[in-house]
């Protein structure tokens, strides 16, 4: 079961023609897919499309009767395989994943099934992560999009446009034969809007017509001498073809004035930063409305010549709203112009930045000092000159105001897997660590600081392969249970079978694609209905031969300690794999507390831990919030007044997963943890003895206290 | 020429953590607006940011009957641009600070922020107090905004059983901001069908604060004199501290007495008060009074806590307190009549056995292979007590009851001598310099917690003490001894420790000074 349900907001993929749909971006997406007759659709998890995944699962009944085949792929390379259904026959597909990453792992897929070309429509629809919010490094989708020849749509971030372009999308595909990139960025993605809806379309070919009636053509196999004819065909047909259909169907768009001595393209994704810019420099109301013309690419691959020729022949300069790098619109742009022989300037990101996130304020200056060089009389006439603290006010507040790291959640059971770590480390020195993609990433930042690379998604044990050698200190890597069903089955540990590797690697098994949004995956310990479940990660290593294997329940920090340092030093040699498990505490939460608050409501007897701290006793050293970094322990002033420093301290948000008690016993720390197992609906019995205890314990206190009271100070 | 139509949108960014209630509170806005006619578009990032770290919520309303009017659809944008911000919500008094630092307020924006603290993982896990300061930002939001509404919004919520996007949503209506109804914003709330009691009393308390209709309690509490005259016993004690010591540090001899008496007895009191005295002579030779007698007043807090150290004893006794009873009772939020179970989380190992013994015990058992091995076997691992139950109770109960032992024990000797050379070394450096005595007084904040943490306190603490008879003639040897204690505070591992040692490395015994220097007490 996925972090956030969709279950109540699938309904409204129901809606029929000329209701009007109310939601957000990836909602918006899965109306117009089902809106466009698709047969099957695929992908794999990750911001900023988790939710549509999360969607589609929620969906499955809708999609059932629908005739759509729905998978939660084992990889992003797997979902782009899954396009192949559509090079032989008339069957509309898509699929979806976050990138750049995803399309890295996909793109021997996608080269195959562009060089093949399409019968049926094939979408892809990338999140892509770039900019504030983003886990990854920044790169452009863009360069996919050429290298295999797919065509990339970035429409305007309004539902309307964006559903518009998934339909348009799944025709040029077919008008083609090329697959075709749709690119949400992350805020277009969550959008919250409206558009009017459709009725949602049956394919009238379907997957099983395909299936019982196979077509072959080898024409459409990249093999010699196929795949020599198939790159023609990518320059001689279907590049003509889609160029004709863009223009046919005004993909791109044109605002604005028309007599301008210059002008703006931008990326449609942009289109509403680029206009708010211009409404704050006061060359634009919030309709749209302003004397500037601007063109707007809602197809940003192919680039259309004479579309651009024709924008920028008029016009002394132009200027190029074009996110991240390299400057590929730029560049192309600049070539069109000069095959055209077309003189105008071009201006981009000479004016803009070359590198980061083109927020509001970056494009209103932009845009400014583009108006400055080229149309000075309209910056003199705006008012606005941009906000901005005074520069003392910016410094106090540098050195004021502290990041917030993301960190493990309270109650994470991925958190004690390091703190036993970094206590290893204490004893036998520093170890390299090679880290993966998942939660357990957190491990990096602090209070942990352990890990030192970071290759991608289930290649933890691969980025430790060159240190194979013979040494008194072994490597550890990491690897999440979603990253080790993604690949790290083969490329980690099979790798490590196959090349004798005598390190570490420690998969932390939550039962969960957990840093994605909870959703299932193969050694998931969940019943779910649609898909297979309970396939252990101990069996499937075994079946690769790892004979040093060892599962370790990860809230057991000593047995987490003694195993680590078991396979630090001991002399067998070989692959050796720790299976660090226990249950995402935020999907073990969201299942148990309902539960629990019901079975209390109905009187059952119900006993509930949680941990405190005595403030008493904590002396401020903070050394447990150092090995843990759980949200709910935090600090607070210390009651006594002689005392400096703050006092550790558990907040209500504890959910007794009982870590910080562990750390100080693991580590020696003090004596203030303590464990509170509150009793809900006693018994009799609970009832008497706390009775009984309580009498004589309270005799025992009330002769301290008569004792204490003879020494009073006045105010005890 | 285009002619440029006036109308705008309402621009609401809320800066929150994430899971800090900004996505509920962002959807009553959505269908607040939605309700009374308002073209709303909304948008977040969720993701990693959503895993502790901050993130930021931004709303667009647009009066629908103006898209009308003009037969247009307005353009929303997706991020907050600076200078364009009608409304700024932030859940925590940090990201208040954010805000501003991205010039997301200025003087045409509604400020609303919840003072509270959620403190960052960079100012927990210093060792000593890493909290960032907030005076600042409540001054900068004071001058930048149009409006600033804040007050503690998360103790608000609390007090009625709600969370806070619903005193956030309160204090919204309250200034007025949005133009909407009071009553709109409540059916938003009923609507949502969730808590909605709990919700609708944390709204009207937001809204209240927000209105200036109740008084935000943000005044620190002023600490009310002794109701009762203090006990006979103690009288003695009372009076010599105020015949003998100045009123500037009659607080903390106070708070020290109480906690000696408390520890060990009126006689070691008195002991305190004859040290102290030996100080406060020196604070007077040294011109003190000009000082408002500092260096008494520091010495009084830290020669307190220097001898009423957490020895086996106190830990137990403390532990079995009735009003440690009630406050666990009120930490963990127990019903009136609930039963609560406690256990402790101990982990004595030999050395704290050994040195409540009496001295030569004491050390025998440090020293003897044999008892450290069968010691180990017993000990030197982590022990659950419970104190709610008879045998965990009356063991520590027993074992608190132990403290008149505790002045022929291992550790009160090695105490008490460290104190004594501390004592002497304040003393001699209040001769020349004042600050440096005081320095050195406080020097008593490094030795601190259990086990491997006093050990390595107590390690830099004296590496420090035995640099400070090497640069005691400095000019400068105040502000070295401070910068030392700080880098002391600094990290578990020492790197700014040994960084600080070694700009005094002229000295070639500097840099391996960490590890030479013995602990208290010598483990073989």
């Amino acid at each position: 079961m996925a972090e956030r349900s969709f279950a109540k907001e699938v309904q409204t993929l129901k809606l029929g023609k000329g209701a009007e749909f109310k939601g957000e971006g990836i909602l918006a997406v899965t109306k117009a897919l089902l809106q466009s007759g698709v047969s099957y659709v695929g992908g794999y998890q990750g911001a900023p499309i988790s939710h549509l995944m999360d969607v589609l699962a929620d969906a499955e009944e809708i999609l059932t009767e629908l005739d759509i085949h729905f998978e939660a792929s084992a990889s992003e390379a797997t979902a782009a395989a899954m396009l192949a259904a559509s090079v032989n026959y008339p069957l509309r597909g898509a699929v979806t994943w976050k990138s750049t990453v995803g399309t890295n792992v996909a793109s021997d897929a996608l080269a195959s099934v562009s060089s093949s070309g399409v019968m049926g429509g094939a979408l892809v629809i990338v999140g892509e992560d770039y900019g504030e919010g983003s886990s990854i490094m920044q790169e452009r989708t863009h360069a996919f999009a050429m290298k295999s020849q797919m065509w990339l749509l970035d429409p305007r971030p309004n539902l309307t446009s964006i559903t518009d372009m998934v339909e348009k999308g799944f025709e040029l595909s077919e008008a083609s034969s090329t697959p075709v990139m749709l690119e949400l960025r992350i805020r277009a993605c969550h959008v919250h809007g409206s558009f009017e809806a459709k009725d949602n379309v049956r394919p009238n070919f379907k997957l099983r017509d395909a299936m019982e009636n196979p077509v072959r053509d080898y024409d459409r196999v990249v093999l010699p001498p196929s795949n020599f004819v198939h790159e023609k065909e990518k320059v001689e047909q279907r590049w003509p073809a889609a160029i004709d259909f863009i223009r046919k169907n005004k993909l791109n768009e044109f605002f604005g004035g028309h007599t301008a001595s210059h002008g703006i393209i931008v990326q449609g994704g942009l289109y509403n930063t680029l206009m708010r810019a211009l409404a704050i420099l006061g060359l634009a109301d919030h309709y749209g409305e302003t004397d500037i013309p601007i063109y707007c690419l809602n197809v940003t691959y192919p680039l259309l010549s004479d579309e651009v020729a024709g924008f920028c022949v008029d016009k002394k300069a132009v200027l190029i709203v074009e996110e991240g790098q390299p400057e590929y619109l730029e560049q192309a742009i600049c070539t069109i112009l000069r095959r055209e022989d077309v003189t105008t300037k071009v201006r981009g990101k000479d004016m803009l930045p070359l590198a980061g996130e083109y927020t509001g304020q970056v494009v209103c200056d932009g845009v400014r000092k583009f108006l400055q060089a080229h149309a000075p009389e309209l910056v003199e006439t705006s008012t606005v000159t941009g906000f901005a603290l005074p520069e003392d006010a910016q410094r106090t507040l540098i050195e004021t105001v502290p990041n917030r790291p993301s960190g493990f959640c309270t109650g994470c059971p991925e958190r004690p897997v390091f703190t036993a770590m970094k206590l290893v480390q204490r004893q036998l020195g520093n170890i390299h660590v090679s880290c993966d993609i998942g939660c357990h990433l957190f491990s990096i930042l602090p209070p942990f600081n352990i890990g030192n690379t970071t290759m991608g998604y289930g290649l933890g044990w691969s980025g430790a392969s060159a240190f194979n050698t013979e040494t008194s200190q072994r490597t550890i890597s990491i690897m999440g249970d979603g990253g080790f069903w993604h690949n790290g089955l083969t490329s980690g540990v099979g790798n490590a079978v196959f090349n004798k590797n005598d390190n570490i690697l420690v998969i932390v098994d939550n039962g969960y694609s957990a840093a994605t949004g909870g959703q299932d995956i193969l050694s998931s310990r969940a019943e779910n209905s649609s898909k297979s479940t309970k396939n252990p990660i101990s069996k499937a290593i075994a079946g690769l031969g790892i004979n040093w294997q060892r599962t370790v329940i990860t809230y057991d920090i000593g047995a987490m300690m003694r195993t680590l340092t078991e396979a630090m030093t001991t002399p067998e040699k070989g692959p050796k794999v720790i299976i660090a498990e226990s249950e995402c505490m935020l999907n073990r939460e969201r299942r148990e507390k309902p539960i629990r608050n019901q079975r209390i409501a109905e009187g059952k007897r119900i006993v509930r831990a949680r941990f405190g701290i005595d403030s008493d006793t904590c002396t401020g050293d903070h050394a447990c919030i150092r090995l843990s970094g759980c949200p709910s322990l935090t600090i607070k002033d210390n009651p006594d007044p002689l005392r400096e420093d703050p006092v550790a301290y558990v907040n209500n948000d504890c959910v007794g997963c009982g870590v910080c008690g562990e750390v100080s016993h693991a580590a020696v720390l003090c004596p203030s943890f303590y464990r509170a197992d509150l009793v809900y609906n006693p018994t009799v019995w609970d009832r008497f003895t706390n009775r009984f205890r309580g009498l004589i314990i309270g005799f025992l206190q009330h002769r301290i206290e008569k004792r204490r009271a003879k020494f009073s100070f006045g105010d005890l | 020429m285009a002619t440029l139509s006036k109308d705008k949108p309402i621009n609401i960014a809320i800066i929150a953590m994430g899971g800090q209630g900004g996505g509920v509170l962002s959807k009553w806005i959505l269908s607040l607006a939605d309700s009374q006619g308002y073209i709303a578009q909304y948008t977040s990032v969720p993701g990693v940011a959503q895993r502790t770290g901050a993130t930021i919520y931004y709303i667009e309303l647009f009066p629908a009957h103006l898209a009308e009017q003009a037969s247009k659809k307005p353009i929303l944008a997706l991020t907050p641009v600076p200078g364009d911000v009608d409304i700024v919500i932030a859940s925590e008094m940090i990201e208040a600070g954010r805000a501003l630092m991205r010039g997301f307020v200025d003087g045409n924006t509604s400020f609303i922020a919840s003072n509270h603290r959620d403190y960052a993982i960079f100012e927990k896990q210093e060792m000593g107090d890493g909290r960032k300061p907030v005076d600042e930002i409540n001054s900068l939001a004071q001058e930048t905004a149009r409006e600033f509404i804040c007050f503690d919004m998360d103790a608000a919520a609390r007090s009625v059983g709600s969370v806070i996007s619903s005193v956030l949503f309160g204090a919204l209506a309250g200034s007025g901001a949005l133009p909407f109804k009071r009553a709109d914003f409540e059916a938003t709330i009923a609507a949502s069908k969730k808590a909605v009691q709990a919700n609708l009393k944390g709204f009207e308390l937001g809204f209240q604060t927000a209105t200036g209709k109740r008084v935000a309690d943000n005044s620190p509490v002023e600490k009310p004199e002794p109701a009762q005259p203090y006990a006979a016993t103690v009288a003695k004690l009372m009076v010599r501290m105020e015949r003998e010591f100045p009123p500037h540090a009659h607080f903390y001899i106070r708070e020290g007495l109480k906690k000696l008496v408390d520890f060990e007895g009126t006689e070691y009191a008195a002991l305190y008060l004859d040290r102290l005295t030996q100080i406060y002579a020196a604070d007077k030779q040294a011109g003190g009074s000009n000082e408002k007698w500092r260096l008494t007043t520091d010495s009084a807090r830290y020669l307190a806590l220097a001898m009423a150290y957490d020895d086996v004893m106190r830990v137990a006794d403390l532990k079995t307190r009735s009003d440690r009873f009630n406050r666990f009772r009120d930490e963990v939020k127990a019903e009136p009549d609930q039963i609560v179970h406690v256990s402790e989380f101990m982990h004595p190992r030999l050395e704290e056995i050994a040195e409540i013994l009496p001295i030569g015990l004491g050390q025998f058992m440090l020293s003897s292979k044999i008892v450290r091995k069968t010691g180990s076997l017993f000990l030197n691992k982590g022990r659950r007590i419970s104190t709610t139950k008879l045998g965990g109770f009356i063991l520590l109960y027993a074992l608190g009851r132990l403290s008149w032992l505790r002045k022929y024990s291992l550790r009160f000797s090695g105490e008490n001598q460290r104190i004594e050379s501390w004592i002497n070394t304040i003393k001699d450096a209040a001769k020349g310099n004042y600050s440096l005595a005081i320095e050195l007084a406080s020097l008593q904040r490094l030795i601190k917690g259990y086990g491997d943490t006093h050990a390595r306190g107590l390690r830099r603490y004296s590496v420090i003490m035995d640099l400070y008879r090497e640069i005691k003639d400095d000019a400068d040897a105040a502000p070295a001894i401070a910068r030392l204690k700080a880098a002391a505070l600094k990290d578990e591992e020492g790197i700014a420790f040994a960084e600080a040692l070694n700009t005094f490395a002229d000295d070639e015994t500097q840099p391996g000074i960490e590890a030479q220097v013995s602990p208290l007490i010598p483990a073989q």
